[in-house]
C-alpha cells in the first residue's frame, strides 16, 4: 500500500493554499463564495467521474504508489483529493490571473502619471 | 468515442452554467477581463495536464478501456482528458464572480467582516498537545479488535484527532468567554481566549469540519455504532454550550469530560464490531474514572476565577481538598480495577502510580493555595505521553499474545 499520490496530492493543496494565503486570492478573499465553488466543483467532478466509470470508459489502475483504498468501484479514496485539488489549483490560476490583469492598466495609469 | 460524447456533455453543461453566470456576475467592462483570465488559467492548466496525466498514467494510477477513446494523445495524456481542465476553468471562476458580485473592483482588498485569524485560532484553540488524548483511544480499540488499517480507521482516527477536538474546544471557548476573561492561564497551552468577531465563524468551523466525518461514520456501522456516536457528539457539546452547560454542574461535569475521552474508544469498538466481555468492560470503566479524577483535578485551580465568574464546578461546591483527594482515591479505584483485567491488563495498574504521586502533594490543599495546583497541572498534561507510552507497551504485548 503506498501513500506517495495521496501525499503528494496533500501537498499539492497545501501549496495551492499557501498562495491563497499569501495573496488573497480564494477562501482568503471570501470564504463562503470559495466554499460553494469548491463543493460544486468536486461534486461536477465526481459525478463525471462515476458517469465515466458506470460506462466502463475510466478504469483504476494498479500501481504501487496508491493505497488501492476504494470508495466505490473503480473511484480510489485518492479521486476526490485529486479533484479537490484540480478546483483549488483551477481557482488560485483563475484569480491570479484576474490579478495580474487588474494590475496591467493601473501601472501604465502610473507611469503615465509619473510621466506627466 | 464514448469518452469523448461523455466529455462533451459535461463540457456544454460547464459552458451554459459559465457563461450565464459570468453575465449576471460581472459588469459589462469587466467581461474581457473574465475571458482573457479563464484563457491564462486554461493555458496553464493544459500545460500541467500534459505533464502530470501523463505522469499520473505513466505511474498506473488509472487507464482507460482503449475501445471508448479517440486514441489521440498528448505524452500519455487522452486529448478527451483536457475536458476537465477545460469544464472547470469554464464554469468555476463563472461561479465565483457571480457568487462574489456584490464585491467592487477585483483587485482592491476591502473591509469584510474578516475571518482572519480563524484558522490560527481554531488549531491554538483546539490544544493541539491534547489531539492525541482522543484520537489514541479510538484507534487503539479499533485496530486491536480489527487488526488490520483500513479506511474506517484512518477516516476515524483524523475525524477524532482534529475535527472532533476543533468542535470540543471551539466550542468550550465561544461559551466560555466571560470566565475566560478573568483567567490570566488561558491563551498558551491550556487554551486560548477567542475574540468575539470569531465566535460565530468558530461554530460553522465546528460543525462543517464534524457533521461529514460523523455521517460517514455512522453509514458505516449499525445502531451501536449511531448510540456511540451521538452520546460522544451530544457530550462534546452539552458540555459548554448555553442553556446546557454541564461543565457547570458539579459531577455531570466530570462526567461529561471523562465521556470526552473514553466515547472514542467506544465508537472505535463499535465500529470494530468487538465482543463485549467482562475484561473489556472493566477496562472502559477503569479508563472513565481516571477522565473523572483528571476532570476534577483540573477544575481544582480553577477555583478562584470560577467563583468570581460566578461557574460552578465540582471543585467549586466540595472545595479544593475534598476535590483533590477524591481524585486521588478515583485513580487508585482504576488503577486497582485494572487488576482485574485478564493479562497483560494487571499492567496498567502501575500507570495509577504517577497520578496519584502527582496529585498527592496537595492532599490538604486549601481553596486559597488551590491556584498551586497549576504546577501539577502542567505536569500533568506531560505524564499523559508517558501513560500512553506505557498503554501503548502493554497493547503490544496483547497483541502478541493473542496473535
Amino acid at each position: 500500500m503506498g501513500v506517495l499520490y495521496l501525499v503528494s496530492l496533500l501537498l499539492g493543496i497545501i501549496c495551492m493554499l499557501l498562495l491563497d494565503h499569501r495573496f488573497r486570492l480564494f477562501f482568503w478573499r471570501d470564504p463562503k463564495a470559495a466554499a460553494i465553488v469548491t463543493a460544486v466543483g468536486v461534486l461536477f467532478l465526481l459525478a463525471w467521474d462515476l458517469a465515466g466509470i458506470g460506462l466502463g470508459i475510466f478504469l483504476r489502475g494498479e500501481g504501487t504508489i496508491a493505497t488501492g483504498l476504494l470508495i466505490a468501484p473503480e473511484l480510489p479514496i485518492e479521486e476526490p483529493v485529486f479533484l479537490l485539488f484540480l478546483v483549488l489549483c483551477t481557482m488560485v490560476l483563475y484569480t491570479g490571473a484576474r490579478r495580474l490583469l487588474d494590475r496591467i492598466p493601473s501601472r501604465q495609469a502610473e507611469r503615465e502619471r509619473e510621466n506627466a | 468515442m464514448t469518452y469523448l460524447w461523455l466529455a462533451l456533455a459535461f463540457i456544454a453543461a460547464a459552458v451554459i452554467a459559465g457563461v450565464i453566470f459570468a453575465r449576471r456576475g460581472g459588469n459589462a467592462g469587466e467581461h474581457g477581463k473574465h475571458w482573457k483570465a479563464v484563457g491564462l488559467a486554461f493555458a496553464a492548466l493544459a500545460v500541467l495536464t500534459a505533464v502530470f496525466d501523463s505522469v499520473m498514467i505513466g505511474m498506473e494510477l488509472f487507464h482507460y478501456d482503449a475501445s471508448h477513446i479517440l486514441g489521440l494523445k498528448i505524452g500519455l495524456a487522452p486529448v478527451e482528458d483536457f475536458a476537465y481542465p477545460l469544464a472547470g476553468v469554464v464554469a468555476l471562476p463563472g461561479l465565483w464572480i457571480w457568487l462574489t458580485r456584490k464585491r467592487q473592483g477585483y483587485g482592491s482588498r476591502d473591509g469584510e467582516p474578516s475571518l482572519k485569524g480563524l484558522l490560527p485560532q481554531a488549531l491554538l484553540a483546539s490544544r493541539p498537545v491534547s489531539w492525541i488524548n482522543t484520537a489514541y483511544p479510538f484507534a487503539a480499540a479499533m485496530i486491536l479488535t480489527t487488526r488490520e488499517i483500513d479506511w474506517v480507521l484512518i477516516v476515524g482516527t483524523f475525524y477524532f484527532l482534529i475535527p472532533y477536538n476543533l468542535a470540543m474546544y471551539g466550542i468550550n471557548d465561544v461559551f466560555d468567554y466571560e470566565s475566560d476573561l478573568k483567567n490570566p492561564r488561558k491563551g498558551g497551552i491550556e487554551g486560548a481566549l477567542l475574540q468575539p468577531r470569531l465566535h460565530r465563524p468558530m461554530l460553522w468551523l465546528a460543525a462543517i469540519t464534524n457533521v461529514p466525518f460523523l455521517l460517514v461514520l455512522a453509514f458505516t456501522g449499525g445502531p451501536a455504532v449511531w448510540i456511540s456516536l451521538t452520546v460522544s457528539a451530544f457530550a462534546v457539546a452539552a458540555y459548554s454550550v448555553a442553556g446546557l452547560r454541564f461543565k457547570e454542574r458539579p459531577v455531570l461535569d466530570s462526567l461529561t469530560s471523562s465521556t470526552h475521552f473514553v466515547s472514542p474508544a467506544v465508537v472505535g469498538l463499535a465500529l470494530a464490531g468487538a465482543d463485549v466481555t467482562p475484561g473489556l468492560l472493566i477496562l472502559l470503566v477503569a479508563f472513565f474514572l481516571w477522565g473523572m479524577a483528571a476532570h476534577a483535578f483540573g477544575a481544582v485551580q480553577d477555583i478562584e476565577p470560577d467563583r468570581q465568574a460566578c461557574i460552578g464546578s465540582i471543585a467549586t461546591v466540595i472545595g479544593a481538598r475534598r476535590t483533590v483527594r477524591l481524585a486521588v482515591v478515583l485513580w487508585l479505584v482504576a488503577g486497582l480495577a485494572m487488576l482485574a483485567t485478564p493479562w497483560p491488563g494487571p499492567l496498567a495498574a502501575i500507570i495509577a502510580v504517577p497520578y496519584i504521586a502527582n496529585c498527592a502533594p496537595y492532599w490538604n490543599v486549601t481553596d486559597s493555595t488551590a491556584a498551586r495546583t497549576n504546577v501539577a497541572w502542567r505536569r500533568f498534561i506531560w505524564l499523559n505521553y508517558g501513560s500512553g507510552f506505557l498503554v501503548t507497551l502493554i497493547l503490544i504485548l496483547q497483541w502478541s499474545i493473542t496473535s
